[in-house]
Order: structure tokens, then C-alpha cells, then sequence
């Protein structure tokens, strides 16, 4: 999978190894931001009140 | 002759690869490994979420939510806004009333306490049980705070012991609670730890109280750490209640499972208006 894109990658090997950080870090903000906060409420981990 | 040698070179290497890279095997258990491998980086990326990126988020809210107090405050008392806070009336969802502070966990622990308890508003800081107390000396002022990530307010409140203070601040008031003596302190208290010059005030109650201690740790339905009278169904007249204050936040740490609780019960209050401007109750400075 990550040969796949590694090897889709355009251009020389330092605009590949650019390309690969932005996408890495496009990921991880995707996660950070939008699907984290989405997940958070429906796991068990901080309910902090008694009903 | 260099040129031949390499094509031969070439051929007699490349051939074997290519079948092996095509295998759909190889290539099936490739992708799962990888996959698996992502999985675990995300999971690991959630912990580093949970414990720290919510943490950031909250303080910026916190920090929000005390500004937005502190012009609030220094507003002329006769603005009809002002009175309606001064009697906690009206305060509406995620709206901050009070602030908090734990001088035994040092001088920076301050937070807004705001009104409810909904996840949005337990993001941006403790948040009060609608429906209970405010502080008084009557009813149950009762509080729930993360004490994982989201800033964190309850973190600590494990440690907390008997005697404590939690100072709680409105607009014209501060409200000196302390934190009830514990189930192994109960017996003794007048010889033993009530002789300390922070407990005065505080002992084991009576009456329909007895069953209060500083600490608890129950299951998430017991609802009843809230009531009035915690664990109990009654509400007494207001001259024979008690000024209590209750933290409620997560047990264990990282878990759901259980829900730890403080109770605490008011022993001083002093109005604004007899301190010097800017001067901080004596309870401020413990440690």
C-alpha cells in the first residue's frame, strides 16, 4: 500500500519525500480535528457525571 | 564491454523479482501488515489526542470563559446583568458564574466554574448540576469535571484531604469550603485530626448527614451524590441543611466505570465588601 503510492508519487526523489510529508500531515490533522472529536463522545473514557 | 556485462548483469537479476512482487499472496499479507501497522499509529495518535491536543483546546476555552467572567464582574453592580448573576438566576448553559480554586494544589489552580453539565460545556471547564445548590449556606453545590484531558480540572482530586480547602469565588463573595473528614478518620475525630487549626469547622455531621465523608468512589448511577442530602431522598427544612459543595469526576483514570466524589462542607464565608480591594481570604495562602 505504501510502496503503491510511494511509487505514484511524481517527480524527483526530495519533491516525492515533500509530497509524502504534506499527505502525512494532512492525515493526521484529518484525524485530529474531524474524526477524533466525532469518535470521543461514543467511547467510554470520560464520562465524568452520575445520572 | 562494460555495457554487456551490465544488460547481462541486468538479466540475470531482475528476472526472479518481478514474480515474487506480483505474487497476490506476498501482496495480500504486505497490505494487512501495513494496515495493521496504520491502525496502531492511529490508536497511539488518539492517546497523544485524548491526553494532550483536548488539553490545549480546553485551556484556550478556559481562558475565554475566565475573561469573559472578569468583564462581567467589573461591570457596575446596579446593571440589572449583574444582579441576576449575583443571584444565579437565569445563568444559562456553558454561561460561567464562579471560579474555584484548591490552594493545596497551589495558586495557579483556578478555574470558571459554568453553568451545566453537557460535554460542550465540561470542555471548556467544571460545570455545575443543574437542579442543585449554588454555593450557600444551604443545598448541595455540586460540580463534575474531566480528570483526563479537556484541561483536567479534576485530575488530582483524589489527593485531596480532609480539611482542604476549595475556595469558591462569585461575584461578591467567597465561599470557604472544606473537604469532609474520610471513612477511616471518622472515628477519633474529635481527639485526632478535628484538633488541627485547618479543621476548624469541619467534623463528621449528624443528623440525617451522618453518612457523608470527604471521599467516595460509586457507580455512575448513583445519582443521589447530588441530592441535598447525599444518598438521601429527603430534603430537610432549609435551617437544618448543611452548606455542602460536591466534586464529581471519572474512576479510574481513563475509565467510566466508577465515579469518584468529594464532599465538602462551607465553613466561612466573607463578603467582598470587608475585604481591602484586591485582598485575598487567609485560606488562599495554605498549602
Amino acid at each position: 500500500m505504501y510502496g503503491w503510492i510511494w511509487r505514484h508519487l511524481p517527480g524527483p526523489f526530495a519533491v516525492r519525500v515533500a509530497t509524502a510529508t504534506v499527505l502525512v500531515l494532512g492525515v493526521v490533522a484529518l484525524l485530529m480535528f474531524v474524526v477524533f472529536p466525532w469518535v470521543e463522545p461514543m467511547l467510554p473514557f470520560n464520562e465524568v457525571t452520575t445520572q | 564491454m562494460g555495457t554487456v556485462e551490465e544488460i547481462g548483469a541486468d538479466e540475470n537479476v531482475q528476472p526472479p523479482e518481478p514474480p515474487q512482487r506480483r505474487s497476490p499472496v506476498r501482496m495480500t499479507v504486505r497490505t494487512i501488515g501495513e494496515l495493521l501497522i496504520t491502525v496502531g499509529l492511529v490508536v497511539l495518535l488518539f492517546v497523544a489526542y485524548e491526553v494532550y491536543v483536548t488539553d490545549w483546546i480546553s485551556a484556550g476555552k478556559q481562558r475565554d470563559a475566565t475573561a469573559a467572567l472578569d468583564r462581567e464582574w467589573k461591570q457596575p453592580p446596579s446593571t440589572t446583568e449583574a444582579q441576576r448573576k449575583a443571584h444565579f438566576q437565569g445563568l444559562k448553559e456553558g454561561e460561567g458564574f464562579a471560579k474555584m480554586y484548591v490552594p493545596a494544589f497551589g495558586a495557579d489552580y483556578r478555574f470558571t466554574i459554568l453553568e451545566g453539565t453537557t460535554e460542550s460545556t465540561l470542555e471548556v471547564g467544571p460545570g455545575h448540576y443543574k437542579g442543585t445548590a449554588y454555593p450557600g449556606p444551604t443545598g448541595n453545590f455540586a460540580v463534575a469535571g474531566h480528570r483526563v484531558g479537556k484541561g483536567a480540572p479534576f485530575n488530582d482530586i483524589d489527593l485531596l484531604e480532609s480539611c482542604d480547602a476549595i475556595v469558591v469565588e462569585t461575584r461578591d463573595t467567597w465561599f470557604v469550603y472544606r473537604v469532609l473528614p474520610k471513612d477511616d478518620e471518622v472515628s477519633g475525630w474529635a481527639a485526632g485530626k478535628g484538633k488541627r487549626a485547618r479543621c476548624k469547622g469541619v467534623a463528621p455531621l449528624g443528623g440525617q448527614y451522618t453518612q457523608v465523608r470527604g471521599q467516595e468512589i460509586v457507580l455512575p448511577s448513583e445519582g443521589s451524590v447530588v441530592a441535598t442530602v447525599p444518598h438521601k431522598d429527603v430534603v430537610p427544612p432549609p435551617d437544618q441543611q448543611v452548606g455542602l459543595m460536591t466534586l464529581t469526576t471519572c474512576n479510574p483514570k481513563f475509565s467510566d466505570r466508577q465515579r469518584l466524589i468529594v464532599h465538602a462542607v462551607l465553613v466561612h464565608v466573607i463578603s467582598k465588601d470587608d475585604l481591602a480591594p484586591g485582598q485575598l481570604p487567609d485560606e488562599m495562602k495554605e498549602s
